[in-house]
């Protein structure tokens, strides 16, 4: 969206303070607040710890606390490329037949609707406790979206491109590989940005039932022991490597893929 | 007005609506026949791989037996109580959400001072998944009705505030102008302007934050347990308990068709009502 905005120039070090100090000042003041609550009421450390316990609380035994991150982190690269490979094969075959899209449609409308979690006593029933289960569901989460944005992006490439290649005498195979995929380069790309925020909330789940590692596995392990300090800082880490990935692995690549690809128009 | 239309035109007129009307219902047919048919093909895919390869029953089951499981959880009772009780919750989930995030939303769209600063805290949270908040959220509550309840409203007002903040921002700048040059006050502009205005957004806020809601309300209903009285979520992990697939499979088939059925015979119609009714000022 583009908007017009009538404000008077501001010199950059001014905006450059708006824009990065004003968004902490909510942060500092829930922190502030949370301190004062646990300094005042001194409540059990099981019930709420201090700011200060919960950033220290991963150290305690800092290395399961990073091997639990790293088997939850693999996990998702294994369930994301099968989903990210399976969507976007089946999106453009979807989105350049139309018998395809019709038969797929409405099973993936249902299957979607059958929400990631209720899939994992099935997976566990079929895959057993472990990687593999939790890899079905990452992929279950993310498939659909990916697939679905492939799809419409696909069909939102004008045919004039597809049709001036076979002119030229391209092949099929070389229309879809200079034509159809570029064109729908900007769609995929957010597809498999969000699918891949959905994957990892998808993780965390899976890993509450059915897994023995895992930072899912971590925060609920930890339920059982009431260590409030883990838990919370269990939940934050999960907030940041999720935020981490939109916003300095994804949301740049969809960027770029835009401004380079982005010819059939964009999706914010 | 005008003359009456005589009779000629009258029947004509009359042999092209039943023509029209037959013409609809072939087509209706067709599409019925067009959505049903991938489902088939499911259907004939599970039931002969269940065939041939004849598995354990804890590892599938055949369509039959399913539906079979499915009627007998109709009646003994459990499967209308849980779905009641699970869209007993979703519904003041939803009330609730939607009285915090809809005026969060606008409240964010109409001043950008406030959004960027509380944007990144928003976007923060809204990463952390409110799954991940279950455990904390049981040391807090224990195993009751207020845990699941406080899990899908946390995930439901991130959609719906984010939604309601698009709603308000796509509304077009002279809208607000003109009522302001006609000597509209704040609170008449924010009346007459950005609640109708921001009708579209809000409402794509709603289904989508019910989808969250739906899938949060899943994953609480299984983490609590019996202790909050069941659910259609539990229903599906109680059934893995019992070993039984048979039941597991009834509840997802269950869990699918509920939501596609709220999804086409209640969000879509009001959001193309909206869309028609309000949609106008995103041109």
């Amino acid at each position: 969206m583009t908007e017009l905005t009538f404000e008077l120039p501001k010199t950059p070090a001014s905006r450059r303070v708006k824009r990065f100090v004003v968004p902490l000042l909510p942060f500092a003041f829930l922190i502030a607040i949370w301190a004062s609550i646990v300094a005042l009421t001194d409540p059990a450390i099981g019930v709420l710890p201090s700011p200060m316990r919960v950033l220290e609380a991963p150290f305690d035994d800092s290395s399961t606390y990073f091997d639990n991150i790293e088997a939850s982190l693999k996990r998702l690269v294994m369930g994301f490329t099968v989903a990210a490979v399976s969507g976007v094969v089946v999106g453009i075959a979807a989105g350049l037949s139309r018998r395809v899209a019709e038969f797929l449609g409405p099973l993936s409308t249902f299957m979607s609707a059958i929400s990631g979690i209720a899939w994992i006593p099935l997976a566990v029933a079929w895959f057993g406790v472990g990687t593999g289960m939790v890899v079905f569901i990452i992929w279950n989460a993310a498939f659909f979206l990916i697939f679905a944005n492939t799809m419409l992006g696909v069909r939102l490439v004008p045919k004039v491109y597809g049709n001036g290649l076979l002119t030229l005498g391209c092949s099929r195979l070389q229309v879809i590989r200079h034509a159809v995929v570029p064109g729908a380069m900007p769609y995929i790309m957010s597809g498999l940005r969000s699918g891949l925020g959905f994957g990892w909330r998808a993780v965390i789940a899976a890993e509450l039932v059915g897994a023995s590692s895992g930072l899912g596995f971590w925060i609920f392990e930890q339920q059982e022991f009431s260590r409030m300090d883990k838990i919370i800082a269990g939940a934050l880490t999960i907030g940041v490597i999720g935020m981490a990935m939109d916003r300095w692995l994804l949301a740049p690549l969809e960027r770029r893929t835009i401004e380079r690809w982005g010819l059939v128009g964009t999706s914010s | 007005m005008s003359d009456p239309p005589n009779s000629t035109v009258l029947s004509a007129v009359e042999a092209s609506r039943q023509q029209a009307s037959s013409h609809r219902g072939r087509a209706l047919l067709a599409s019925v026949f067009r959505a049903l048919f991938p489902f088939t093909v499911l259907l004939g895919v599970w039931w002969g791989a269940w065939a041939i390869f004849d598995p354990p029953e804890i590892i599938l089951v055949s369509p039959p037996t399913v539906f079979s499981a499915f009627i007998d959880a109709i009646q003994d009772g459990t499967l209308p109580t849980y779905i009641s009780r699970s869209v007993g919750r979703l519904a003041l989930g939803t009330l609730i959400a939607a009285a915090i995030g809809i005026p969060l939303g606008w409240l964010l769209g109409i001043d950008d001072d406030i959004s960027s600063a509380f944007d990144p805290l928003l976007r923060f949270f809204n990463a952390v998944s409110g799954i991940a908040w279950l455990p904390a959220m049981i040391i807090w509550f224990g195993f009751t009705e207020r845990t699941i309840l406080v899990i899908i409203v946390y995930t439901m007002v991130f959609p719906i505030t984010f939604n309601a903040m698009t709603g308000v921002r796509t509304i077009p700048r002279r809208y607000r102008d003109a009522c302001r040059t006609l000597g509209a006050g704040r609170l008449r502009i924010v009346k007459e302007v950005y609640m109708p205005g921001s009708f579209p957004g809000v409402m794509t806020g709603l289904r989508l934050g019910i989808g969250f809601g739906w899938r949060a309300l899943i994953a609480g209903e299984f983490v609590v347990g019996t202790a909050a009285g069941g659910g259609i979520g539990f229903f599906i992990f109680d059934a893995r308990t019992q070993g039984s697939i048979r039941k597991v499979m009834a509840g997802m088939i269950v869990l699918g068709v509920l939501w596609l059925l709220a999804d086409r015979l209640i969000f879509k119609p009001i959001e193309e009502h909206v869309n028609e009714r309000w949609g106008a000022v995103s041109e």
